[in-house]
C-alpha cells in the first residue's frame, strides 16, 4: 500500500522493515499468550472455588473430577455444586468481567488512571435507589424480590443520564465530567445520610450489607441474565478500543488528528460502562476496587493497547473476585466475609505491590 | 482556484476576543508554507482550525475541492495530519503502537502487514527504529516529537500540520528533520503539502516554499521567502531588527536585537 505512495521512505523498505514488522507481530502473540495464560488460571481458581464450602463429601479433588466429567455426582453432590456454589462462582466471574471492562474503558475515555466504574457517580445512585427502597419502601418495580435491585439499577442510570444531558448541553471536557460525577455522588450521598437518619436499625443494618457487595447466594437466572447482558456488551466495547487507544494516548486533539469524535466516543463509552457498571452492582451492592485495580494489573502485564488491554482487564477482574470470594467465604468459615471487603484486604496490597514494582518497566 | 488548499474568509473567535480574522489564502500541491507570528498570533488556532479540532466561526475550507468544514473527523483524518506542539499521556503505548494509531484511518480494525511495514519505515526514516519499542513516557522530548512526527508520516496524508515540529530537537535532528519533511512534500508522486507554524526564521527561510506572516490575527504578508521576509516586515511583526542576506541562493537570516516599543510604529 506504500510502495505506490513513494515518499522518499521508501528505499527504506527491505529486510530491516520486516524485522521490525514480525517484532511487533511476535509480541502480539506473545502478549496473547499471557491473556490465555490469565483465562487457564482463572478457570483453575474457580474449579478450587466450586470445591470449597461446608459439605464434608465435596472437597477440591471430588468436585474437581465431577466438573470434569471424570465421576458421577450423587443428587446430593450435583445439587450443592451446580444450584449453590455454580451461582455464586458464575456472578464472581460476571462481575469482575463487567466491572473491569466498565473501569478499563473508563480510564480510557477519560484519560485517567485514577477513574473507576464508580467515579461517575454511578454508586452513588445505586445506593440512593437501595436506601430508597429499604427505608422508604419506594420501588421502581413491583416485584419484591428486585425491590433493591431495580431501584439501585434505575437510579444509576438516571445519575449518569443526568451527567450526559450536562455534557450535551455544553461540551465538557474529560475533568468536567469527573467532577460533576463527584458534585453528584455529594448530593446523592446528603440523600443517603438523611434518609439513614431516620431509619430503623433493622434498615441501617441492612443498607450496610447491601454496601458492602457480597455474592450471597445469588439467584441463577438472576446470574445468567446479567451474564448475557455483560457478554453481549463486550464486542462493543472491543470495537472502540482504536478510538480509546488514541484518547488514552494523546487526548482529545490527538484523538481528532486520527480520526476520533472525542465528544462523541466519550459518551457513548460512558453509557456503556455505566449500563454494565449499573448491571452488576444492583445485584451485588458497592464493588468498587475490582474496576479499578484489574485495568491496572493488566496494563502492568500486557501495555496500554486496548485490543488487549480490553480482554486482559476482563479476565484479571474475573480472576481478582473468584479469588477475593473464595478466600472471604474459606478464611474463617462458616463466616463469610463479603467480597468487597475482601477484594480490598488482599488487592489492595498487591496492587500497591506492583505499582511499586513497575516503576520503570519496559511493556 | 487552487486545486490543492484553498482557505477563504477563515475566522474564529473565542467568547469576546477575535484570534483569526477574515484569512484568506491558497497552498498549492508539494509547497511547504511556514506560519511566523509572535505568541499569541494564532498560528496554532489556524492550524487546529484546518484540522476541525476548533470550528472556524466563519468561513470555508477547501482541500482538494473537497469541503474540509463537512467531512467527518474519520475522512479529514485521512487526508489531513496534525502534529500538536507536544503530546503527554498517562497512558503511554511503545512507540510503534503511537505511530500505528497513523494508520487508524485507513483500517479496520484489524492490522495487516501492510500497515506494519508502512509504521516500520517510518520509523526508520526518521531513525527512531531502535527505540520502536521502548515506551513513549521514556523517552526525551525531542524523540517524542519525531514519534509523533512518524505518525502523522504513516497516515500518509495530503495535508501536514505541524505545531512546531522541531521546538524540541537538537540543532542536527532539526536540520535533518526539517529536510525529511521537505523531501516527503518536495516527493512529486504524492503530492502532499505542509503547513508548519514556526518561531525559528532562518529555518522557514532556509525550507520554506512560502512564508505567511500572521499579525495580530490576520495575514500581514503571504508569498515566497524572499518577499516576505524583509527587514521591514520583520521589524514590524516581530519587533527585531534583522540582518538578511543571500547565500548562494537561499535566505539567511540573523536576529541583531530587539527594538525598543516605540520604533514599531515611528514610520
Amino acid at each position: 500500500m506504500s510502495n505506490e505512495q513513494g515518499h522518499s521512505l521508501v528505499h527504506h523498505r527491505g529486510e530491516t522493515v520486516t524485522s521490525l514488522s514480525v517484532q511487533h507481530q511476535e509480541r502480539g502473540r506473545s502478549q496473547l499468550g499471557k491473556i490465555g495464560l490469565m483465562c487457564m488460571l482463572t478457570a483453575l481458581v474457580s474449579l478450587v472455588a466450586l470445591g470449597q464450602g461446608s459439605s464434608s463429601q465435596l472437597d477440591v479433588f471430588t468436585t474437581a473430577r465431577i466438573v470434569l466429567g471424570l465421576d458421577d455426582a450423587t443428587s446430593v453432590q450435583s445439587a450443592i455444586i451446580w444450584e449453590l456454589r455454580l451461582p455464586r462462582v458464575l456472578m464472581a466471574i460476571v462481575g469482575g468481567v463487567g466491572l473491569a471492562t466498565a473501569g478499563a474503558l473508563m480510564q480510557g475515555c477519560l484519560g485517567n488512571p485514577l477513574v473507576s466504574p464508580l467515579t461517575l457517580g454511578v454508586a452513588s445512585g445505586a445506593a440512593l435507589g437501595a436506601a430508597l427502597a429499604i427505608v422508604v419502601g419506594f420501588s421502581i418495580t413491583s416485584i419484591g424480590a428486585f425491590a433493591i435491585a431495580g431501584n439501585a439499577f434505575v437510579f444509576s442510570l438516571l445519575v449518569v443520564f443526568i451527567i450526559i444531558q450536562l455534557g450535551r448541553y455544553r461540551s465538557i471536557s474529560a475533568e468536567s465530567y469527573i467532577l460533576v460525577g463527584i458534585a453528584i455522588t455529594f448530593i446523592a450521598g446528603a440523600v443517603v445520610s438523611t434518609l439513614q437518619f431516620f431509619a430503623t436499625d433493622a434498615q441501617l443494618s441492612q443498607l450496610a450489607h447491601w454496601s458492602f457487595g457480597s455474592l450471597s447466594r445469588p439467584d441463577m437466572a438472576v446470574v445468567l441474565a446479567v451474564g448475557i447482558c455483560i457478554v453481549a456488551l463486550l464486542p462493543q466495547a472491543m470495537m472502540w478500543s482504536w478510538d480509546l487507544n488514541a484518547l488514552a494516548m494523546g487526548g482529545d486533539d490527538f484523538a481528532i488528528s486520527t480520526g476520533v469524535n472525542p465528544m462523541r466516543i466519550r459518551r457513548n463509552i460512558l453509557v456503556l460502562s455505566a449500563l454494565m457498571t449499573s448491571l452488576i452492582i444492583a445485584f451485588t451492592g458497592m464493588i468498587g476496587f475490582v474496576g479499578l485495580a484489574a485495568p491496572h494489573m493488566s496494563r502492568l502485564i500486557i501495555g496500554n493497547d486496548y485490543r488487549k488491554l480490553l480482554p486482559a482487564s476482563a479476565v484479571c477482574g474475573a480472576f481478582l473476585m473468584v479469588f477475593a470470594d473464595t478466600i472471604g467465604r474459606t478464611l474463617f468459615a462458616p463466616i463469610v466475609i463479603p467480597v468487597g471487603i475482601m477484594l480490598a484486604v488482599i488487592g489492595g496490597p498487591v496492587f500497591m505491590y506492583l505499582l511499586l514494582q513497575s516503576k520503570g518497566v519496559q511493556r | 482556484m487552487s486545486d490543492f488548499l484553498a482557505v477563504h474568509d477563515l475566522s474564529f473567535s473565542w467568547p469576546g476576543r477575535t484570534v483569526l480574522e477574515e484569512l484568506n489564502f491558497e497552498v498549492g500541491p508539494n509547497q511547504l508554507v511556514s506560519v511566523l507570528g509572535v505568541n499569541g498570533a494564532g498560528k496554532t488556532t489556524l492550524l487546529k482550525c484546518i484540522n476541525r479540532i476548533l470550528s472556524p466561526s466563519s468561513g470555508s475550507i477547501h482541500l482538494l475541492s473537497s469541503d474540509v468544514l463537512s467531512m467527518t473527523i474519520m475522512d479529514v483524518a485521512r487526508q489531513v495530519a496534525y502534529v500538536p506542539q507536544s503530546v503527554g499521556t498517562n497512558f503511554p503505548m511503545n512507540v510503534f503502537d503511537v505511530v500505528l494509531l497513523g494508520r487508524r484511518p485507513h483500517l479496520q480494525w484489524f492490522v495487516g502487514d501492510g500497515d506494519r511495514d508502512k509504521v516500520s519505515e517510518c520509523l526508520h526514516f526518521l531513525d527512531i527504529n531502535d527505540f520502536a519499542f521502548r515506551r513513549y513516557d521514556q523517552l526525551s522530548g525531542g524523540e517524542r516529537q519525531r514519534v509523533v512526527l512518524a505518525k502523522a508520516l504513516a497516515q500518509e496524508p495530503k495535508l501536514y500540520l505541524l505545531d512546531e515540529p522541531t521546538s524540541d530537537l537538537d540543532l542536527k535532528h532539526q536540520i535533518t528533520t526539517m529536510e525529511k519533511i521537505r523531501s516527503v512534500v518536495g516527493d512529486q508522486t504524492a503530492p502532499s503539502s505542509a503547513i508548519i507554524a514556526i518561531h525559528d526564521i532562518d529555518v522557514a527561510a532556509r525550507f520554506s516554499d512560502k512564508i505567511m506572516l500572521l499579525h495580530d490575527g490576520k495575514i500581514r504578508a503571504y508569498g515566497p521567502p524572499k518577499e516576505v521576509l524583509t527587514v521591514e516586515l520583520i521589524a514590524e511583526v516581530f519587533g527585531v531588527e534583522a540582518e538578511v542576506r543571500e547565500d548562494s541562493g537561499s535566505l539567511r537570516i540573523t536576529i541583531q536585537a530587539a527594538l525598543k516599543n516605540e520604533e514599531g510604529d515611528g514610520e
